[in-house]
């Protein structure tokens, strides 16, 4: 009760027209750096974080955060409408908000996306402000012995994502595995595949690929399709959001914004591995999960809860002890330090009101931001009436623009196409690009944190059942991997999930048609 | 009112005397140099917005527009990638050109020692160094090890470190060597996650700037053991130094300026009386060493260069012993 005394205090404290108006900044601005394609919330906080500091104190991080929670929302835009992931964590949306847009619901899965926004944003909200402090020390628990342990588990569960042929799935989850090696070796030193440029020297954007992958393929492959798309399946009723897709979807929005949290708090992994969770879980346990990537609510629902969930449980290690877990908070790190503040773990005795009035904030911008996007739905749908011959042009310089913004670099414009190209030869030998953008994800990760244990144990394997938390979880990854062949075999049962995945999808290959 | 009138006077009597300097040391060899600097002059930071290099760089260049040390301004530029070599390249291939500069930085050193950079530390001009940052070894609250000594007992420690080259992998080994105890560096991705590994007890030692590491200590999380000064740091009274210890360690982050190479001796005396200036403002104080806890302390231009050249080898040594270089 003393919490929401205190969280009540500062939603009236963050009514101030200065807090205010620098929330609504920082959200609006974010909403259009995530919708943005290529600049997501990380490199959005670092350009705006000299310019937000001038507002000081309080008013200034509620701006930074405001563009990071906000970001979450934008970027499902342009992934909705063109194929095109805004930023990283909204990825997974594409799977299934751009065959939503092509089959005449635009305006549905942009609805569903602000609903599983907000709701995901609400759960993390009221996860940050009563379980902060517990729930950090419990992610200080996650050690790289448990680390690996989770990711061998992701893996598992991200399995019913590899497409219907599953050895052209391995194969684009190699692939990904190896372009994230691509760089410095995180462990030993020596560059990896970088054939002399420095340029490749820090490793590959994660959401450049990805914008390539899905938004430059998606176009590349419209040159050799008619020129025009039919416009004319499109109603007025294809851009308004329903309501009703929030109620059917209410499981895959509380597993999602649940996944995020958990997901999010945990440092160094963050919210795109967050979504791709969340999107496996929700196929994996779907009555339905053939139509998963063809176009269905549930598959936007999943992903855009998780990571504006994850957004605020990415939050909490820096507030509660100080610990910046991603890009985007070590930069508010930063601005704390700006503005004079010491993150720590202090920093909820020394500077209570602070806390309280900037989570106050999070409230006042999550719900400004619900109604300004639904108010820009059907606008924001009615893109999809332009011709493509006229649209993909413009979206082309965007994009450019964008995903040169990041670092300023050409090189990424240029592996952005490459990337595309990729796409391109991916799609016409049918595989999968969605594994691709796992490996490239969790890949990386894998590799670090097997290399950190066996650092710490010298070699020594047995640690990994050691460590309760690890041990639990790689039991987790034998039942996930091993029950559906026990069940295949004694015919008990069959799993909707990977009963799908045998039979062919025909609808997969047409997802970017 | 007063106050802001009064220091204004202060500082347009000071840029005169700057100024003069700056001209006077110039004019006395080549006239066509007499007004340097005759435009702006860009920053390069080698590394993206809100880092601990921007901050620093930003801050310098702020410095040096309150106290109107320069006729002209500094614009602070974000030149990212490659792990500094983009942004650093790029000024050291500016030879001769004085109106570019850079901070350096920990990678400053090693990346061109890991053959990620067309341009190394001597494709540089040392201007001048404006504090130093030591490191503090920590432990977590609930650790055995009191007191540094008391790591001998250890048969083995592990500490987190951020990148495989940085100067916590670097001391590590300098305490290794000095305590007689191995001592295996874990690579981490950000000096967060280096936190929260100790923090959460998967590694027994780690070394931080004072900022990193004052809250936790105030907050009773983490213990210091020493601190790799050749004296005290002023944040950290209590806290012996290595030395003190018995232990020759002194390794400290200097943060200081560059110039691409051949700039004229001109233009690095002027820096040098700008430097120093900054070094000794009570702006300086005020944004930069009381908010990072850095220890401030002006090294000119010869001295920045000895520290420099020690600095690389040292990281040299430290990779050849890793095997990451040859």
């Amino acid at each position: 009760m003393e919490i929401m005394g205190l969280l009540i205090d500062g939603i009236g404290q963050a009514m101030q027209p200065s807090i205010l108006a620098s929330t609504m900044l920082g959200a609006i601005l974010g909403l259009l750096i995530g919708a943005l394609p290529g600049l997501g919330p990380s490199a959005g906080v670092a350009i705006m974080l000299p310019i937000a500091v001038t507002f000081g104190g309080t008013a200034a991080i509620a701006c930074i955060a405001g563009i990071y929670y906000g970001a979450m929302f934008g970027g499902a835009i342009t992934s909705i409408l063109l194929g095109i992931p805004g930023d990283a964590p909204s990825v997974m949306t594409v799977l299934d908000g751009y065959p939503m847009a092509l089959k005449g619901e635009a305006g549905r899965a942009l609805g569903m996306s602000v609903f599983a926004s907000f709701i995901g944003g609400l759960f993390g909200l009221a996860g940050m402000v009563a379980l902060s402090v517990p729930i950090s020390r419990w992610a200080l628990a996650f050690g790289p012995t448990e680390m690996t342990a989770m990711m061998a588990f992701s893996l598992s569960l991200v399995s019913v994502l590899g497409g219907r042929n599953s050895i052209k799935g391995f194969a684009a989850l190699v692939l990904g595995m190896w372009v994230g090696m691509i760089g410095l070796d995180p462990i030993a030193g020596p560059a990896r595949y970088t054939f002399g440029q420095m340029d490749l020297f820090d490793g590959l954007d994660f959401s450049v690929v990805a914008v390539g992958l899905f938004g430059l393929t998606a176009m590349f492959t419209s040159v050799s399709d008619k020129i025009d798309r039919d416009a004319a399946s499109f109603s007025l009723r294809s851009l308004l959001p329903r309501f009703r897709d929030a109620v059917a979807s209410r499981w895959e929005l509380l597993s999602g914004s649940i996944i995020g949290f958990v997901v999010g708090v945990l440092p160094g992994v963050g919210a795109t591995a967050a979504t791709m969770l969340s999107y496996a879980t929700a196929k994996r346990f779907s009555r339905r999960p053939e139509k998963f990537g063809t176009g269905i609510v549930e598959g936007v629902a999943a992903p855009e809860a998780a990571n504006n969930s994850a957004s605020y449980g990415n939050m909490i290690p820096l507030f509660t002890l100080g610990i910046p877990g991603s890009a985007t908070t070590a930069v508010m790190m930063g601005g704390l330090l700006m503005i004079g503040l010491q993150p720590g773990p202090l920093l909820f005795v020394n500077n209570s009101e602070f806390i309280w009035t900037l989570f106050g904030s999070f409230w006042v911008g999550n719900l400004a931001l619900v109604f300004l996007t639904l108010l820009l739905t059907p606008l924001l749908a009615s893109i999809l009436f332009i011709s493509t011959a006229l649209l993909y042009p413009v979206i082309i310089a965007v994009v450019m623009f964008g995903v040169y913004a990041i670092e300023f670099s050409m090189a990424n414009i240029v592996i952005a196409i490459i990337a595309g190209g990729i796409g391109l030869v991916l799609m016409e030998l049918d595989y999968p690009p969605v594994p691709l953008v796992l490996g490239l994800v969790l890949g990386p990760m894998l590799e670090r944190n097997i290399r950190r244990t066996m650092i710490q144990s010298e070699g020594d394997l047995s640690v990994f059942v050691q460590h309760p938390i690890s041990l639990t979880l790689f039991i987790a990854t034998a039942f996930v991997i091993v029950l559906p062949q026990i069940m295949r075999v004694l015919k008990l049962r069959k799993i909707p999930a990977d009963e799908a995945e045998a039979e062919a999808m025909p609808a997969d290959s047409e997802r970017t048609a | 009112m007063t106050h802001s009138t009064l220091s204004a006077l202060w500082s347009r009597g000071r840029i005169t005397a700057v100024s003069a300097l700056c001209a006077a040391s110039l004019m006395a060899t080549t006239p066509a140099l007499a007004d340097y600097p005759e435009r702006d002059i860009s920053m390069i930071i080698p590394f993206g917005v809100g880092g601990g290099s921007d901050t620093l760089a930003r801050t310098i260049a702020n410095v040096i527009g309150e106290l109107k040390l320069l006729p002209v301004q500094i614009l602070p530029e974000n030149r990212p990638g490659g792990s500094g070599a983009v942004g650093y390249s790029s000024v050291g291939k500016e030879k001769g050109n004085p109106y570019v500069i850079a901070t350096v930085s920990v990678s400053f050193f090693t990346t061109p020692l890991q053959g990620g950079s067309p341009v190394s530390y001597r494709d540089f001009t040392p201007l001048g160094a404006i504090a130093q940052s030591p490191y503090v070894l920590v432990v977590p609250a609930s650790s055995e090890y009191k007191t540094l000594d008391d790591l001998k007992k250890a048969k083995r420690l592990t500490t987190g470190t951020v990148g495989v080259v940085s100067d916590a992998a670097l001391l590590a080994k300098m305490t290794s060597n000095g305590l007689g105890v191995k001592i295996d560096a874990v690579p981490f991705d950000g000096e967060g996650e280096v936190m929260a590994a100790i923090l959460g007890g998967h590694v027994n030692v780690a070394y931080f700037n004072p900022s990193e590491a004052l809250p936790q200590i105030k907050a009773g999380t983490l213990r210091p053991l020493a601190v790799s000064s050749a004296k005290r740091a002023d944040a950290f009274p209590d806290v012996p130094t290595f030395s003190e210890l018995g232990h020759n360690i002194v390794h400290t982050q200097i943060r200081g300026l560059v110039m691409p190479k051949d700039v004229k001796p001109e233009v690095v005396a002027c820096w040098e009386g700008v430097l120093k200036k900054v070094a000794e403002s009570p702006q300086w104080r005020t944004q930069y060493i009381d908010r990072f806890h850095d220890v401030p302390n002006f090294m000119n231009s010869a001295e920045f260069a000895t520290a420099i050249a020690d600095t690389s080898g040292r990281y040299e040594r430290l990779m050849k012993e890793l095997g990451v270089i040859k």
